[in-house]
């Protein structure tokens, strides 16, 4: 397969060219925040529990909120189906995006309460860590939780030789290196970073702005769909 | 045009509520409408849970008996206690005052007032202000024209009883929805003849 | 907006009361199914799916397609297998974990409504005899609980099904990412559910009626107007009257539903 083809991707897309995106915010009923994402092909719903009481009470901190992040693939979101359950790579990237916002969530304002985040993974195409967390961080704003910023997610590989930005499922399984990473826009601070492939240090680097690039640029488009939601609400009912 | 701000948006230095600061500036903390008013800037978040301020009235709900007193739920993270010698049974609604918030947000109410009968409902804390409005005008303006007695607490519960409370129910519900908006007085002046 | 559990107890009374005279709480009628919109074909790299609103009820479908070994007493017909993830986003009463006694319900109940119906013809399922036949995997994924999963699980099961192929075999290699032969069906069986509250039986449930409700029986029907499948699901009696009515109305409400399909 040729990924890589007269400076073209597999998908037609420039080095540093994202995937097309789309967000909606507030999709859900019931819970207190919710986001939507398509990120090219794949499909992520995020949701926000919380500041609620925080069950069992003897997990409770004094202190502040307990942070729980449940990163879940749907059965079909998979070329393989897959068994319904977490498995290990759930949980280890459940854990560092919790690690993520643990920071950036003004979890002391909230002694003894949970903020319980939820994201299922209703079609994947590689990076779907990264659109999980961009999701997370819409939802939780849109539920009214205080943070920091809005924190964002993208990643960057290596692919044939090049360094390209937000890898596709092609790229994905037959590229060389892959490099999620999840920044503060504001204080460009990484509050997320893995890693899996071989790259030298010239190559990381490379792929390191190309990330954060990504994340600014990402970034745009969550702020953009916060203040639509709103704005669209004064449209309607009349506003100076 | 009211201005939407999220999380990490850059505010002036005079903004006091939903802020944190860094350096010389300061932040929002909330996604929020940025309310420019009388040359104060406030921000008002679109949503949250309601977290109990003291002067706070509310509408609790007495969920268990203690010695002393009772716990009541009032709709937030946070039980709140009722140190009171009234008699009260398990489910009776209570008008009260926020006396004490202590640093692990224990909650301590005082000046009770049980309400009977009516019917209760929910609506976002965040919005509470707008059903009050300025110097109660917009919960009085629904009175007048419903003739519905009305209990608003802090905590998003709103308490109806007599005159025509389904009228005075959509107009509540209708001003949470549009609470970010101008011209919201004229609409529900509108709505309700 | 989260009602809290104590209001819940208080506004009990006054919901039922209103049911008493006949009134729901959103203006439908007793017997009436709220909007239903459908999402087709919304996870493309499916072999079948459909993302169905029923009110504020969102349930989302996925089909997907194996190659195993038939059962050794049907060597000749494919297999169905559904399954069902209450994923605690749609609701704050549902944690993560194992499947509960809810989850395992709902795709019970909508397997039989799939399976009884003879929907699927399991017979062009077979790919070699005694050797390889092909397993529909239904797996039910809820997104927001306003009421009735069964019912909308049901609906987005049947229209995904309605919609499916087959991946494309090439050589004895399966491509999954290849469309084969359209899935044969040949049924399209309706769930309605209806929430008993007082003695009344309310079709299509919403979220705060199910939790004032006795019980809930759900009644599956086809095209021909025959029960494929039915269960009553909590602990209050019905009497032979009531459940007749329903009978009734499931056959006459289904086709309708069936005319959206």
């Amino acid at each position: 397969m040729e990924l890589i083809k007269n400076g073209k991707r597999i998908d037609g897309r420039k080095f540093d060219e994202l995937r097309p995106i789309k967000i909606e915010v507030g999709v859900l009923k019931r819970a207190d925040g919710s986001c939507f994402m398509e990120w090219g092909k794949n499909k992520v719903l995020a949701a926000v529990y919380g500041p609620r009481e925080c069950f069992p009470k003897h997990t409770q901190n004094s202190y502040k909120a307990k942070l729980t992040y449940r990163y879940n693939m749907a059965p079909f979101s998979v070329d393989d189906r897959k068994r319904p359950g977490p498995d290990r790579r759930s949980t280890e990237i459940s854990k560092v995006s919790r690690e993520a916002l643990e920071k950036v969530i003004f979890l002391e304002y909230f002694p003894r309460t949970a903020i319980n985040v939820f994201v299922e993974v209703l079609q994947a195409d590689a990076g779907t860590r990264c659109v999980a967390l961009t999701a997370a961080s819409i939802a939780l704003a849109d539920a009214g939780i205080p943070m920091r910023d809005v924190i964002v997610a993208c990643a960057a590989g290596k692919v044939e030789d090049e360094i390209v930005l937000d890898l596709c499922q092609e790229e994905d399984n037959f590229g060389s290196a892959d490099l999620p990473v999840a920044i503060s826009p504001r204080t460009g601070q990484i509050h997320l970073m893995q890693m899996d492939g071989i790259l030298d240090e010239e190559e990381f680097k490379k792929a390191f702005d190309m990330a954060t690039k990504g994340c600014l640029e990402v970034h745009e488009m969550q702020k953009k769909a916060l203040r639509e939601k709103y704005e669209k609400i004064g449209e309607v009912y009349g506003n100076e | 045009m009211k201005e939407i701000v999220v999380p990490g948006d850059k505010v002036d230095g005079k903004v006091e509520s939903y802020v944190f600061r860094e350096g010389n500036n300061a932040y929002s903390m909330v996604l929020g409408v940025m309310d420019k008013k009388e040359g104060y800037d406030k921000i008002v978040p679109l949503n949250g849970k309601y977290f109990p301020q003291v002067e706070d009235y509310v509408i609790g709900v007495v969920t268990d008996v203690k010695r002393g007193g009772y716990v009541l739920d009032i709709n937030s993270p946070y039980d709140a206690f009722l140190a009171s010698r009234r008699r009260y049974d398990s489910g009776a609604v209570i008008f009260a005052k926020v006396g004490d918030v202590s640093e692990v947000r224990s909650v301590s109410l005082t000046m009770d007032k049980q309400l009977y009968d009516g019917e209760l409902m929910e609506i976002m804390a965040v919005k509470v202000p707008r059903v009050i409005g300025k110097k109660n005008s917009m919960v009085m303006l629904i009175t007048e024209k419903t003739k519905t007695d009305i209990y608003v607490g802090r905590n998003g519960r709103i308490w109806l009883k007599g005159g025509d409370i389904e009228k005075a129910k959509r107009a509540v519900l209708k001003i949470e929805m549009e609470a970010h908006t101008d011209g919201l007085t004229d609409r529900i002046t509108e709505f309700l003849k | 907006m989260e009602t809290s559990e104590i209001v819940w107890e208080i506004k009990k009374d006054s919901i039922r009361k209103m049911i008493q005279s006949g009134k729901r709480s959103d203006g439908r009628a007793l017997d009436e199914y709220r909007k239903m919109e459908f999402l087709e074909n919304y996870i493309p790299k499916a072999q079948g799916s459909c993302l169905v609103k029923l009110g504020d009820t969102q349930v989302l479908v996925g089909i997907k397609m194996d190659v195993g070994e038939p059962y050794a007493d049907s060597s000749d017909r494919g297999n169905l297998s559904t399954s069902c993830e209450l994923v605690p986003l749609a609701s704050p009463d549902f944690s993560a974990g194992p499947p509960g006694e809810e989850s395992i319900e709902t795709a019970r109940v909508v397997d039989r409504g799939i399976r009884e119906s003879k929907m699927i013809d399991f017979e062009k399922l077979c790919i070699t005899e005694g050797e390889k036949v092909w397993t529909v995997l239904v797996d039910i994924h809820v997104l927001d609980h306003d009421g009735n999963l069964i019912d909308a699980a049901s609906i987005a099961g049947v229209k995904a099904l309605l919609d499916a192929y087959l991946p494309k075999i090439e050589d004895g290699k399966v491509l999954y990412t290849e469309r084969g032969d359209k899935l044969s069906v040949r049924e399209k069986p309706v769930s309605s559910t209806f929430a008993s509250i007082g003695g009344k039986n309310l079709l299509d449930p919403s979220y705060e009626e199910e939790r004032v409700m006795d019980s809930k029986f759900i009644i599956v029907t086809t095209e021909d107007g025959k029960i494929c499948a039915m269960q009553k699901s909590g602990s209050g009696p019905y009497n032979r009257r009531d459940i007749e009515e329903m009978v009734e109305t499931a056959i006459r409400r289904g086709k309708e539903v069936r005319k959206q399909f």
